[in-house]
């Protein structure tokens, strides 16, 4: 299974030398937004100083790549809001992606561990300006691959870190970045005529992504980042892990502990808080789960730059649950894993299958046995061996092979207008895991490989990527 | 056994915080000792904390509005609970703007002491925070340790110079020796010093005043130049210092002649007794 992971990281490809001329443009279906030109092949012919490579060149061009690009640019009080995005991401993990799209700006961070998932989704129009593109490989199949973007979060952060003093002297921020050139340009424009550039290297990597269907949790709270605020200095910055429980009268958060405690460290601490403090309160499950604080506390850094109200969508123990901000200009969601709470529910353990993207791959339909037990969102819960174990990035990834005792996972039928998800062939994959007949299925399908049909398992703890 | 009380006021429950606050400082782990009419939190181990002890002591009535207590025994009305200091410091740090503070001894597992707050909220309803604190309840046959330390017969009674300049001298100090040699004469100076192989460096405080002593005797007998000095480590007498967040009502300061130090604070309606002994 690493293997696989390992090589779709050079999925991006080795970069192949195109002399004529810079494009920047998308042929095919694909459009970018705003600031993009197509080209026809001929006109790339005339670019002066490629005269004499002009036939090499139009052979070229049949398998050539223009690089992916974004370009983008804010203000300086926006400038803010970014980088408290970052410092709240980092808390999930030290790996970041940028994956510009039409819908905007997304950065994504997935942890080690895959218990923990963040996204902060900027709109175009949060930009002062926003340009992006993907580039196109002339193939026999018109392939089109994104921005595969990924930065260290030690490289990033350091440079959003001192934001007050950022957002005082900041004028505007260029982002701008290429496939091609392995670097992203951050340029500050600050008072004074005083330029900051920064170059940060990133790794071509395609983005995870997480799809979470917030509307379909029976539990959902809406509530003043203030509040959460307060409910966080009950707790030590020790504290690991935090439960909420809901009834429909009140909702606790309260510290989770272990069972053995020592006298010195753990002060059991809990808030009620009542349902008049939300300013929404949909409670359809009495429920109790447990989850990680470290990003709960990543998420309320960032909601202190919007003022946003934090939305918390939940089910069951074992479900992952979300946190989100929806702004106008914005959209942030935090995936998290929450503690399974009974031992017996590990034995059978279901596959998490996320992720529904509207277009797919030919390969994938063919895949699909047959076309029942259709689904359209995220439903299995993630779970564990037999002992409880601590959900925060310590804990490794778990024994897939357990896979091959899971039960059909219970796929519920949702309408709308989405893509079929084979089941079967999440169910097939899951089965196979480990042996030649996944790995193959996962070279087919790299060669069609579209950058959004990506979509991964959540189970034990563990990713898989399903295609 | 069995212990509740309840703060209603809110400057009882600031004071009361900062009481607690100064004793995180002094003492990682403390003893409370819970009697009808009293509180008080004594450190005495004296091997753990290199020989400090500490007393301090608070009079229930000036701070809770409800207050009752059972001992083990009706002849030993007491309660001893060994404690994390700094447990109960920040338990009542979230108590900042609360409306009612309870405390109470519980039996969760293991026993409790639970903080039970209520705090205001914008809406109507208030919310409601709860602390169980993990203590241990301390056997009556350790209580033997754990009293009030006598007042030693001191050579030198003097009182202390405002605290905050103290400490500021006494943590340049530390970047040089660990050694301090504390001395006051009767005639109201105070002398700070270290004593190293380069350098001497001495800060004297003058016009202090002493106060009145309790034996005639000694008085006469003893020259009121004469300096009586005690060799300490500055790490704990800058641990002291660095405790007292405001400056005390009074501060008084007993000397026995290389033996030991104390200090005697009262801060408002508590008392502060710290014992430093002499570095051997």
């Amino acid at each position: 299974m690493k293997n696989e992971v390992r090589r779709r990281l050079l999925y991006g490809g080795p970069h192949r030398p195109f002399y004529a001329v810079k494009r920047n443009s998308s042929l095919g279906k694909r459009r970018g937004r705003g600031g993009v030109k197509s080209r026809s092949f001929e006109k790339r012919g005339q670019h002066p100083g490629t005269r004499g490579r002009q036939a090499e060149a139009r052979l070229a061009t049949r398998l050539v790549r223009a690089p992916a690009m974004l370009k983008c640019g804010m203000g300086g009080s926006q400038v803010k809001v970014f980088g408290k995005a970052i410092q709240a991401l980092s808390r999930v993990s030290d790996e970041l992606w940028l994956d510009p799209s039409e819908k905007g700006l997304a950065l994504r961070s997935v942890n080690s561990c895959r218990s923990a998932y963040g996204c902060v989704l900027f709109s175009p129009v949060f930009f002062q300006q926003y340009q992006w593109s993907t580039s196109v490989k002339m193939n026999d199949n018109d392939t089109i691959s994104n921005l595969n973007c990924k930065l260290g979060m030690k490289s990033i952060l350091p440079i959003f870190k001192c934001l007050n003093s950022l957002e005082r002297n900041v004028e505007s921020c260029k982002i701008f970045t290429r496939s091609d050139k392995c670097k992203v340009v951050i340029q500050f424009f600050c008072r004074h005529g005083i330029k900051r550039t920064h170059n940060v290297c990133f790794q071509e990597s395609q983005p995870l992504q997480v799809i979470f269907e917030k509307s379909t949790c029976s539990n959902t709270l809406m509530i003043q980042p203030r509040v959460l605020a307060e409910a966080i200095v009950l707790f030590t910055s020790s504290q690991e892990e935090v439960t909420l429980a809901v009834t429909p009268f009140n909702v606790c958060i309260k510290s989770s502990n272990e069972e053995s405690m020592d006298l010195t460290s753990s002060v059991h601490s809990e808030m009620f808080v009542g349902p008049d403090e939300f300013d929404f309160f949909q409670i359809g499950v009495d429920t109790e789960i447990t989850f990680c604080f470290k990003e709960l506390k990543g998420m309320l850094i960032f909601s202190e730059a919007t003022h946003a109200p934090i939305s918390i969508h939940f089910d069951f123990p074992g479900k992952p649950m979300a946190l989100s901000i929806d702004d106008m200009l914005l959209e942030a969601n935090f995936i998290l894993a929450t503690l399974a709470d009974e031992p017996s529910r590990a034995s059978s353990p279901q596959s998490l299958c996320l992720s529904q993207k509207r277009k797919r791959s030919d390969l994938i339909r063919s895949n699909s046995k047959a076309g029942k037990n259709v689904t359209s969102k995220a439903l299995e819960h993630i779970s564990r061996k037999a002992a409880p174990k601590r959900l925060c990035p310590n804990e490794t990834l778990t024994d897939i092979s357990a896979l091959e005792n899971c039960g059909s996972p219970p796929l519920k039928r949702v309408s709308g207008d989405v893509g079929e998800v084979p089941a079967s062939s999440v169910r097939r994959a899951e089965e196979v895991l480990g042996s030649p007949c996944l790995r193959k299925h996962l070279e087919d399908a790299k060669s069609h490989l579209s950058w959004e049909n990506i979509y991964f398992t959540f189970n034990n703890q563990s990713i898989m990527m399903n295609f | 056994m069995k212990f509740r009380a309840k703060i209603v006021d809110a400057a009882c429950l600031n004071h009361f915080t900062r009481v607690s606050n100064m004793i995180a400082k002094l003492a990682k782990i403390c003893t409370l000792r819970i009697s009808p009419d009293k509180l008080n939190f004594i450190l005495s181990d004296k091997l753990a904390s290199g020989g400090v002890s500490m007393w301090c002591e608070l009079e229930q009535e000036n701070f809770f509005s409800e207050f009752q207590m059972e001992g083990i025994s009706a002849a030993n009305n007491e309660i001893y609970l060994e404690l994390t200091s700094e447990n109960l410091s920040r338990a009542l740090k979230t108590a900042q703007n609360a409306r009612a503070l309870k405390i109470k001894l519980t039996n969760k597992h293991y026993p409790c002491l639970t903080v039970s707050i209520e705090l205001l909220s914008v809406s109507s309803s208030s919310r409601i925070v709860t602390h169980d604190i993990p203590v241990k309840v301390i056997p009556r046959r350790l209580w033997k340790d754990l009293q009030e330390p006598t007042v030693p017969d001191s050579d030198v009674s003097i009182y202390l110079p405002v605290l905050k300049t103290m400490k500021s001298v006494v943590e340049k100090m530390k970047n040089i020796s660990n050694h301090l040699i504390i001395e006051a004469n009767l005639n109201g100076e105070l002398n700070l010093k270290i004593e190293t192989e380069l350098v001497c460096v001495t800060t004297h405080f003058k016009d202090l005043g002493n106060p009145p002593l309790a034996s005639e005797n000694a008085s006469q007998a003893r020259n009121p130049e004469q300096m009586a000095e005690v060799h300490i480590d500055i790490r704990k007498l800058l641990q002291f210092l660095a405790g007292q967040q405001a400056n005390p009502t009074k501060a008084v300061c007993n000397i026995v002649n290389n033996k030991i130090v104390h200090f005697d604070l009262l801060h408002e309606d508590v008392s502060l007794q710290y014992f430093i002994p002499a570095l051997s």
